[in-house]
């Protein structure tokens, strides 16, 4: 059986600058930041050094049904908002839906950290059996590490294959990435894919501890992350959630559904060493695994969204991986010097950004590259907007663990 | 208490709890309402609360055959019952 081919045919995303394709789209080309002060939860938020957090201020309408509503954390409420929006877009038929060919993989870093706080704050206060009770039947569904996608195959009635990773920060591009090889090789004919991470503290404090939180720029939480640029000093945690639909494409074409772009390659790999230095011999593979994968040159690529954080050291190795790859002729832009690092989200958000430029006809600038650092000058950056048709793109991330990723889409045309 | 009483106090628990309003008496409450075992178990909490007193675990699987409204009230008006005559 031959490679089947894999398109994007509805996209959704939640986050600090937006829900929804025109708002997100305004906040690219006007520069927007949806950075903002670090909000209060009466935790330990004030020895945390790092004040900033992308925080998504829209209000979201969680309309749904109680019985849909009472395994969800917060996590779950974002996941099964942009799958039911991915969902309405692709109009694919119910019978289709619940016929076990669209399967979901679907992730977030750790479940939601709200309730298992909750839980623990029980476990540790138990006292006598009224407070052992307090633990609700379904804490352990709203928390688990796989509860975004069995809530949206819940929600919607989905019957195909399960993949939830939780590999931090290549959560959802590994969705995105496992999610194509399970429509190309036929095992099924649509994945629902995407990550989703909800507000958490815990999450700040562990990157502040190991000193990789921006703390200098507290005071003005838009100027920072800095992806590449000589006065960064570390990545904010942010929130939100992103989910696209892949269809097989003969199955797309035949429906008349909407075709947002190709994924035309996939590549993962691990640095099988030390897991939090960024590794620049593992992440060059994962990039030229991507082009092989795709069967395309560097040549052909024309942007890269960079995972780049805005670690003083994350950022050099990802320009000096790219710069061998790539050389210097595509543009490169950090997605999330917008909104700081989406966690499990920040890949197919990242994807669905791309896939509005691609559309649009335009490479948003990244913010806050005002000085670049000529440890990462290597590549091609933007720094301001320009009206610049994509035709492919690279989209990579790497995770805490030694996981990267390189995702490749296309435009068709 | 009254049977009265004990269907007033299921409906209200349905309605804060599980938002079903007025619940049909002999419907099957998972194909009606979409009630499952989870609510189950929410049920038996607020059955617990409603009596002032814990339920044993003999009295909770009891309850695992129960399909409908009036099943329901059948289970609560049984436990009540029996709580008042082992406490005469």
């Amino acid at each position: 059986m031959t490679d089947r081919r894999v398109v994007i045919t509805a996209c959704s995303a939640i986050t600090p600058i937006g829900h929804g394709r025109d708002k997100i789209i305004a906040s690219l080309q006007k520069g927007i930041s949806g950075v903002q002060p670090l909000r209060e939860d009466e935790l330990f938020g004030q020895f945390i050094h790092s004040r900033v957090y992308g925080t998504v201020s829209e209000t979201i309408a969680y309309d749904f049904k109680r019985q849909h509503r009472k395994t969800m954390g917060p996590v779950s409420y974002y996941a099964c908002q942009v799958a039911r929006e991915v969902l309405e877009q692709a109009g694919l038929s119910t019978e289709f839906i619940t016929g076990g060919r669209l399967g979901i993989a679907f992730g977030s870093i750790h479940g939601s950290p709200t309730v298992q706080r909750d839980i623990y704050k029980i476990f540790l206060s138990a006292k006598d059996k009224e407070t052992y009770q307090k633990i609700g039947a379904v804490d352990y569904l709203k928390s688990m590490v796989h509860t975004t996608a069995v809530n949206i195959s819940k929600m919607f009635g989905i019957t195909g294959r399960i993949i939830s990773s939780g590999t931090a920060c290549t959560t959802s591009s590994q969705s995105i990435g496992f999610g194509y090889e399970a429509v190309k090789y036929g095992l099924q004919d649509a994945m629902l894919c995407g990550g989703a991470d909800e507000y958490d503290t815990i999450t700040v404090a562990v990157f502040d501890n190991l000193l990789a939180c921006s703390t200098a720029f507290n005071d003005q939480p838009e100027k920072t992350p800095r992806p590449f640029d000589r006065a960064r000093d570390g990545l904010v945690v942010a929130e939100g959630a992103g989910a696209v639909m892949l269809e097989e494409y003969e199955f797309a074409k035949k429906r008349g559904a909407p075709i947002l772009g190709e994924v035309i390659g996939f590549a993962c790999n691990s640095n099988g060493g030390d897991l939090i230095l960024p590794n620049l011999e593992g992440i060059t593979k994962t990039l030229q695994l991507g082009l092989e994968n795709a069967k395309i040159s560097a040549a052909d690529v024309d942007l890269i969204s960079a995972h780049a954080t805005a670690t003083k050291m994350g950022d050099i190795i990802e320009a000096q991986a790219a710069a061998a790859v790539f050389g210097s002729n595509p543009h490169v832009v950090a997605l999330k010097s917008y909104m700081g690092h989406t966690m499990a989200a920040c890949g197919v958000i990242e994807t669905i950004l791309t896939l509005y430029m691609m559309q649009e006809n335009f490479i948003a600038p990244t913010l806050n590259l005002e000085d670049i650092d000529e440890r990462c000058a290597m590549v091609r950056h933007v720094q301001t907007l320009m009206e610049h048709p994509v035709k492919t793109a690279a989209i990579q991330n790497f995770a805490f663990g030694g996981v990267n990723t390189s995702l490749l889409i296309r435009k068709l045309t | 208490m009254t049977r009265q009483d004990i269907e007033n106090e299921v409906r209200d628990i349905f309605l804060r709890e599980f938002e079903v309003e007025n619940p049909e008496l002999d419907v099957n409450l998972r194909e009606a309402y979409g009630f499952d075992s989870i609510d189950a178990i929410d049920l038996l909490l607020e059955i617990e609360k409603f009596l002032g007193s814990e339920l044993t675990r003999d009295e909770k699987k009891q309850a695992m055959d129960i399909r409908t409204m009036r099943q329901i009230i059948d289970y609560v008006e049984m436990l009540a019952e029996k709580r008042r005559t082992t406490k005469g």
